[in-house]
């Protein structure tokens, strides 16, 4: 085993399991039907909830008749927002600016969407608690809606939060050099404007939530699909003026997140205060259709964005307008303002563009609120900046891979500072793009595309370098405009017969924590992963954290715990040490044996040694303390991911349909875990992209009532949209955080939508850059084409 | 409401039970019958996580009744491993990373176990258009390909 030997502020120890392909542990349970998610989760005499949604997208509630419904079989009782014992939810954002829009978890006076909940019923079963939910009368006076970004912000529009004085949360500005010259000195200015669709990240398992009060004590067991337990507790406790204390939650096996589950959402609110109001286990699990309506939107901008350009096709200068559709709140835990402020932030992207400035604009329509998915902002710009980089590219008549390599940061500019103040720390930009050319056989497929065009077939290419911020700690939040506290916290506990324990505030939705962390640890205390036992998603067994979000689980999760088993290690080493009377330099564990390096012959178990540091004085040095643990705090540099994808396909001409031939995609995450779950990363994240750029929409009609509440509406890619996704890695370490892992979930999406797009675009051939609308649907296609 | 008694076999155990003739299979199985591996991921019919083999078909456990079920044999998630080991099936999804969040996981485990049984020699685009009546949105189904490739042409069940 060798240690020590990746670069990095602190250790990450590569032996056995670190870098290798080991299979999940948690895998087991799953394909034997044993894991157990919120929905399958019973407590004796638990009841029941279905929520009363608004069918009016903006209207005042005159009055609520719930006479029916109490009356009804089985119900136990009905809740309004008037007698609803909660506060209204917030953003908690720490943002000097950004107002608050107090978002109560049943509407009283008025809604704002189509879809947000009124009244609450509680019965025996859930089928007798919507049953009754149907019998709630609810009075309204419709108001008329906005239902964009345009009739918003137009003159006289209805004002959804009269405190803002219009439909605008919030405008931010910045600049950054000197974008007046550059735009003087260009010799071409390319424009476009870009409206990226509004997506629902779809978890397979919806929302849902279990609450327990015991009345005797006061304390709440919530039980919920979340990403962030200790927030949800925390904004429970705060919501219900209840002791924090008090309040125990827990995410089980979650079936998804990909974002919209950090938040605290209302309905979790109103299941908690019918617990305990009522003293009795209350459940309640989000349907499909309500999932698509309430689970949080993401992605909807319209990006208007100019970049000046030399005859050369170097570019530069940028300047940008953001405007969100933000719906109808500004979402707590994660606001209305992230989208549009990251996808300003991250604009440059890995090009060398250092002047730029932009004005954003987050604004309020009759809409589900939207809130994070997977790469927030990030996607919705990269595909603003990477359509018009292609759009350039044919103007120019230059090679869209020469024009992004000529624009691109080169290794010998890193560390770089971007033009927003992104610190980035290493990367391999100019050799992920030339890898992926490479594997993709880009001069190869040029010279197909050309014979196919011949042959009378439509193939295209499209490729989309990227840089993706990772890791959120403090630092790079306050980089992205959001400085907040965002660390987090682990333990690592040997126990007196020598197995491990570890708990993280990082919980999983199913990335495979308990398989990486327990390799990283594996490593570092020189045991197998099946002597660890990993637990998260317990605010009482685990240790204070903020959630699984932002690609932050291995870079701060894992950063935390390799402090953590450095600690248990060197007193795991000097007990040893006292033992075999050795100097604990030359110790080593491996297969959970401590052994004099080079004498194999004086080694004891590592059960032994446990078991004397717990419970042998004579092994112990003064004052020591037998706990064989460590708690540590980790809170990383800012650090950065990159890659490049190469999507291609083929379009149908007659019918519209696209085919996705090939995706290749070089990813570089520093640091390499578990190739084979840093690849199921990406591979279904780019799936995520097949998605946003083919087939899904969330689309309301003029009247703002969401018209696509189905899975036969709302379309998820299956496996026969989906291509084989060829992943290579190259491993550039960070500089600057613990072992040189850098986080890596949000790429697959950030950057292919921009590929896939690009490369129907290339495709089609000649065709109108203004009206490309996104997703690219088979009528859209044709459109474009000018078939019809 | 009224129940109606349904009797019919689930992993190869008889059961009775009485239900409501509006619920779903899926209903009855996971809260008349505690098993709870078959997952709800849409109720209409779409996603396919409420898989489940009726007669050896893999049918959405949402879109039928329980009193359809009389007199039929049902397998679900619970039944395909035996005595807490897993399956060949189950060991090539592991072993291709075929799962990650796993909620759609039974779903695909009962479709692959029907289509494994009737299938020869099929394409990666025939597997995928086999593959395409369930969802799943963790993994991009490149393991689950690879899993139900790896298992073709062997001659031992699945």
């Amino acid at each position: 085993m060798t240690r020590g030997t990746l670069p990095g502020i602190g250790e990450v120890a590569r032996g056995k399991w670190v870098g290798t392909r080991v299979t999940r542990l948690e895998d087991p349970r799953v394909l034997l039907g044993d894991a157990r998610y919120v929905a399958d989760l019973t407590l004796p005499r638990m009841l029941h909830v279905a929520f009363v949604r608004s069918i009016h997208p903006h209207a005042r509630i005159v009055g609520i008749d719930a006479s029916e419904a109490v009356a009804a079989d089985g119900v136990r009782a009905v809740v309004t927002g008037a007698d609803l014992d909660a506060h209204p939810l917030e953003d908690t954002a720490v943002h000097p600016t950004l107002p608050k829009t107090p978002q109560p978890a049943l509407a009283s006076d008025r809604v704002l969407w189509a879809g947000e909940a009124v009244a609450a019923v509680v019965a025996a079963s859930a089928h007798a608690a919507e049953d009754a939910a149907e019998r709630v009368r609810v009075d309204y006076e419709p108001l008329q809606p906005v239902h964009d970004i345009d009739s918003a912000l137009a003159q006289g529009a209805p004002v959804l939060h009269g405190h803002l004085g219009s439909n605008v949360l919030i405008t931010d500005r910045r600049s950054s050099g000197d974008v007046e010259e550059a735009f003087a000195e260009a010799s071409r200015i390319f424009e476009r404007r870009t409206h990226t669709n509004r997506l629902s990240a779809a978890p397979l398992e919806t929302r849902g939530c279990l609450v327990d009060f015991e009345r005797s004590s006061g304390h709440m067991t919530v039980w919920s699909s979340t990403q962030t337990p200790d927030l949800l507790r925390w904004t429970l406790a705060s919501v219900l003026d209840h002791p924090h204390h008090r309040i125990r939650a827990v995410a089980p096996d979650v079936g998804g997140g990909f974002g919209p589950k950090m938040s605290t959402y209302p309905e979790e609110v109103v299941v908690a205060a019918l617990a305990r109001r009522l003293g009795r286990p209350v459940r309640w699990i989000e349907d499909r259709r309500e999932s698509l309506l309430t689970l949080n939107h993401s992605k909807e901008q319209v990006i208007d964005l100019e970049i000046a350009v030399r005859s050369d096709g170097r570019m530069l200068g940028m300047r940008a307008r953001y405007f969100s559709d933000s719906g109808a709140y500004s979402f707590n835990s994660a606001t209305a303002l992230i989208e549009p402020q990251l996808a300003a932030g991250l604009m440059p992207g890995l090009y060398d563009v250092q002047a730029y400035e932009y004005e954003l604009t987050a604004v309020m329509t009759n809409k589900t609120p939207i809130g994070p998915y997977r790469g927030v902002g990030w996607t919705s710009g990269h595909t603003a900046r990477e359509l018009l980089l292609d759009e350039i590219a044919r103007e120019l008549d230059l090679d869209p891979a020469e024009l992004r390599r000529l624009n691109m940061i080169r290794a010998d500019m890193l560390p770089y500072r971007s033009a927003t103040g992104l610190e980035y720390d290493s990367g391999s930009y100019e050799e992920s793009l030339a890898r992926a050319l490479d594997e993709a056989d880009y001069e190869g497929f040029r010279r197909e595309q050309a014979r196919g065009r011949d042959e009378g077939r439509h193939l295209g290419v499209g490729i989309s370098p990227y840089v993706e911020p990772t890791a959120f700690g403090t630092e790079i939040g306050e980089q992205s405009g959001y400085p907040y506290s965002s660390h987090d916290n682990a333990t690592v506990t040997v126990d007196p017969a020598g197995k491990v324990r570890i708990a993280v505030g990082v919980c999983s939705q199913g990335q495979g924590h308990s398989t990486t962390f327990a390799q990283l640890v594996g490593d570092a205390l020189g045991v197998r992963v099946d002597d660890v036992e990993v637990v998260a998603g317990d605010t009482e067994r685990a240790p204070f954290g903020l959630g699984t979000y932002a690609s932050r689980g291995a870079v701060i999760g894992g950063g935390a715990l390799a402090l953590a088993a450095g600690d248990v290690r060197t007193k795991l080493l000097r007990v040893a040490a006292e033992m075999l009377e050795a100097s604990p330099a030359d110790l080593e564990i491996e297969d959970s044996r401590v052994a004099v390096r080079g004498s194999p012959e004086a080694a004891l178990g590592l059960e032994d040694v446990a078991g004397a540091a717990y419970l042998d004085p004579a092994v112990r040095i003064d004052g020591e303390e037998p706990l064989l643990s460590s708690t540590r705090f980790y809170d990383p540099r800012a650090t950065f991911s990159n890659g490049c994808f190469v999507a291609i396909v083929e379009v149908d001409l007659d019918t519209g349909g696209v085919t996705l031939r090939r995706f290749t995609a070089v990813e570089d995450c520093g640091t390499v875990l578990n190739p084979m779950i840093v690849e199921g990363q990406v591979r279904g994240a780019v799936a995520q992209g097949v998605g946003a750029a083919l087939l899904e929409h969330l689309v309301y009609d003029d009247e703002a009532q969401l018209i696509t509440t189905t899975f036969s509406d709302y379309l998820l890619p299956t496996a026969s949209d989906v291509p084989s996704i060829s992943v290579a890695h190259i491993e550039t370490p960070s500089p600057v955080t613990v072992g040189g892992i850098k986080g890596m979930g949000e790429s697959g999406l950030l950057a292919s939508p921009a590929a896939i797009v690009n490369a129907v675009l290339d495709a089609i051939g000649p065709h109108d850059p203004a009206k490309v609308e996104l997703p690219l649907t088979p009528e859209r296609v044709l459109r474009l084409a000018g078939r019809i | 409401m009224k129940t109606i008694p349904v009797a019919f076999a689930v992993n190869g155990e008889p059961v009775e039970v009485s239900v409501e003739p509006r619920k779903t299979l899926a209903d009855t199985l996971r809260e008349d019958l505690g098993l709870v591996g078959t997952k709800l991921g849409c109720e209409h019919g779409a996603c396919g996580a409420c898989n489940v083999l009726l007669d050896g078909h893999a049918v959405r456990s949402c879109l039928l009744l329980g009193v359809q079920a009389e007199g039929a044999a049902i397998e679900t998630v619970e039944g395909l491993g035996r005595d807490g080991e897993l399956t060949r099936l189950q060991r090539a999804f592991r072993d291709h990373h075929a799962l990650q969040c796993g909620f759609c996981t039974p779903g695909f485990l009962i479709s692959v176990t029907e289509y494994l049984r009737d299938v020869d020699a099929p394409s990666e685009e025939e597997i995928r258009e086999a593959l395409s009546g369930n969802l799943c949105r963790c993994t991009g189904y490149q393991g689950i390909v690879e899993a139900v490739s790896s298992l073709l042409g062997e001659e031992e069940a699945p």
